[in-house]
């Protein structure tokens, strides 16, 4: 049981020069001992900030508190042995990649449990509960790294349950995880929540499927100077109004006999280890359409894309433009087709925001299309105050969005995207669509986009795809 | 055996040979290393390769002393063989070890500090992570029509990058899954030091002496 009270913080990552711009800015909130919060605001605003902070990992690991203290009954986090404080604190992180230091899944919760000083024979017991808890007693002696990003944050739950903390945080732990897997660790936080009496603090865009579960809702602004508890009057009008289109209801169409197919699979063969991934006798993808992928986590979506891109082998046959992709240079492949990461980080080639988009404009196809429209499409995501700024620094949302926009100037004529749509809030997810519809017809491309984020796509998509036991189907609907 | 004490009478043997010149116990001891690593049952291109690379070396470091030194032939055969041995020993240690049982018993043998060991199990589990990741810069950089060659400081530029990255992750990471620095932990699998760990070490550096000091003497 444990009482979290955040007093006039201001907090500031130093910049070289000696700045101190403020990412919170005298905010302050209460949360209260056994209850479940939801932390909400747009992408930028200081919410994981916030999170670290609560956990102790900031400032240790960077940036500098200006005013202010956050406690845990009433004792200022700083000051908590760092022993203790990871007793009493457990944090999962939005990227389910970068949590982990052992190898496999049951390493890494013995190495938990082990900073905690257990007895050894106590450990194995706790190992047990915390994976069935979850659910995923099939993957305890699984490699880490080839786990899908759903399955990643399942064990992440794992090693917080065996750790046994009073406080749960969890920063946008949801941006990667399909719908079920998504439902499934809600409701075991619940019932953390509600057996245990874990105080737990959640952040997320989608604020749908929380109005049932939670005691309040804080909504943080964009600037990060303004942190405020809703009543629950306002609560359950903001959750009343933050509705995901109701997609199944939405109907599609399927491909008809007038498509002409851009990329062509045939009796492709796709594995992670000794995992059959993807089984595809025959499938097309169609030129000029938006066609949308969807199946539940670790079914090979992410992988298929990479190997449509050349950067995972495969068995059978990937053509895209009647060319073999595996018999293609990479150079003469990448004229033809873009893939858009799902790691922002792994796009940028360069420093600053006006670099990477520099090198776009440079490189690409369509030049005379971007040219007068660039500073427009930069209002428009409200990147345009930026430029300057190193990359890196930028916020997960604004990334995102930089990422989509350098990869659409480069204009070739297919695009994949991985996820494009992750850590986007409302705002900015409407924008970076409008963006891309206008580029696809404009510059007659044809899209393939991963996403669980389904929100607001019908107006965006021509077709959905679903993969699910290793095979691909277009289906008719968006649900 | 223990795999700290493996790894010290490794590297004794190899101290020791770097400053005797019996060419014959340098074969002997490349010797029982092959038959050490041919019991871990290796693949046959590794093992290609551990006969194929160390020639390079050797062959180029006897050539030189045979053609641009008079120190003569048994000082190149020395040197020939003491590559081999070198190589050969090295392996039997490494191929019969886990990284991670390495890592456990020097944090809790050899004491070392345990951020010195996790740190260095968590850049071993990166190793396949970084191989992937500079495909993909590349890949990224064609994407973005700019060719990145493995000269390119790009390329460099962005592989550091992302490991600066990992590295700090990884810290959160350890952090936030309660690891302290120098605070004790406890340990699920404890790795002993038995007597015969240490005797295995003694009486291979005795029998060294004595194969090293009775060829010597011949």
């Amino acid at each position: 049981m444990a009482t979290i009270s955040v007093d006039h913080l201001s907090f500031s990552y130093p910049t070289e020069d000696g700045q101190t711009p403020l990412i919170l800015s005298d905010i302050s909130a209460t949360f209260a001992s056994g209850a479940f919060t939801l932390l909400t605001g747009p992408s930028g605003s200081g919410k994981s900030t916030l999170m670290k902070l609560i956990s102790g990992l900031y400032p240790h690991f960077a940036g500098k508190v200006m005013a202010g203290t956050i406690t845990i009954d009433q004792r200022p986090v700083s000051q908590i042995d760092e022993t203790k404080r990871s007793q009493m604190v457990a944090m999962m992180f939005q990227n389910p990649n970068q949590q982990f230091a052992m190898d496999t899944v049951e390493r890494e919760l013995i190495f938990a449990l082990e900073n905690q000083q257990l007895a050894p024979a106590d450990m194995m017991p706790k190992v047990d509960a915390a994976l069935t808890y979850v659910g995923i007693e099939a993957l305890r002696h699984r490699k880490l790294n080839s786990l899908s990003g759903g399955e990643k944050q399942k064990v992440a739950l794992a090693v917080i349950i065996a750790m046994d903390t009073d406080i749960i945080l969890l920063d946008e732990p949801f941006a990667s995880v399909d719908p079920d897997a998504r439902q499934l660790l809600l409701s075991k936080l619940v019932q953390l929540n509600q057996e245990r009496h874990k105080t737990i603090i959640i952040s997320d865009h989608d604020l749908e499927d929380y109005a049932p579960l939670i005691d309040n809702l804080y909504v943080l602004n964009a600037t990060g100077d303004q942190l405020r508890l809703l009543t629950p009057e306002e609560q359950s009008v903001k959750l009343a109004h933050f509705k995901r289109s109701h997609t199944h209801q939405v109907a599609l169409s399927a491909p008809d006999s007038s498509d002409e197919a851009s990329i062509i699979l045939h009796q492709l063969k796709l594995s992670a280890g000794e995992r059959t991934l993807i089984d595809q006798p025959d499938f097309r993808f169609y030129r000029h359409r938006i066609t949308l992928l969807t199946g539940p986590n670790g079914t090979g979506k992410s992988t298929l894309l990479s190997a449509l891109s050349k950067l995972t082998a495969y068995a059978g046959s990937i053509t895209v433009n009647h060319q073999e992709v595996s018999q293609l240079r990479s150079k003469q492949l990448f004229l033809q087709e873009g893939l858009v990461f799902q790691d922002a980080d792994q796009q940028f080639l360069n420093v600053t925001m006006a670099e990477e988009l520099a090198l776009s404009m440079k490189n690409s196809q369509k030049i005379d299309y971007f040219k007068p429209k660039l500073d427009a499409f930069l209002k428009q995501l409200q990147l345009d105050q930026l430029q300057d700024q190193v990359v890196y620094s930028l916020s997960g949302g604004q990334k995102k969005k930089l990422q989509i926009l350098e990869m659409l100037i480069m204009a070739t004529p297919i695009l994949l995207f991985d996820e494009p749509f992750t850590g986007l809030d409302f705002a900015s997810l409407q924008a970076i669509m409008a963006v891309m519809r206008q580029v696809a017809t404009d510059c007659q491309q044809t899209y393939l986009i991963v996403s669980h984020q389904l929100f607001g796509l019908e107006s965006l998509v021509d077709y959905h795809v679903t993969l699910d036991n290793q095979h691909l189907q277009y289906v008719e609907e968006l649900a | 055996m223990n795999p700290s004490l493996k790894f010290l009478l490794a590297i004794l043997i190899a101290l020791e040979i770097s400053f005797t010149n019996v060419w014959m116990v340098n074969v002997l001891l490349a010797v029982i290393g092959l038959i050490i690593i041919l019991a871990s049952r290796p693949s046959i291109k590794r093992l290609a390769l551990l006969f194929v690379v160390p020639l390079i070396p050797a062959v180029a470091l006897a050539v030189a002393i045979l053609l641009q030194s008079n120190a003569g032939t048994h000082f190149a055969l020395v040197l020939f063989t003491r590559i081999y041995a070198y190589v050969f020993v090295g392996s039997a240690a490494t191929l019969t070890t886990q990284v991670s049982d390495l890592v456990m018993s020097l944090e809790q043998n050899a004491h070392i500090p345990s951020k010195f060991a996790y740190g260095f199990l968590g850049a071993f589990n990166l190793l396949p992570k970084i191989i992937s990741e500079v495909n993909i810069i590349r890949a990224a950089g064609n994407m973005r029509g700019q060719q990145l060659h493995f000269w390119s400081p790009q390329l460099y530029f962005k592989a550091i990058l992302a490991s600066l990255s990992w590295s700090e992750n990884l810290a959160e990471a350890m952090t936030s899954h309660g690891f302290v620095e120098d605070a004790p932990r406890s340990y699920y699998t404890q790795i002993q030091i038995r007597w015969w760990d240490w005797g295995i070490l003694i009486v291979s550096l005795a029998l060294l002496q004595v194969a090293l000091f009775g060829l010597h003497l011949q």
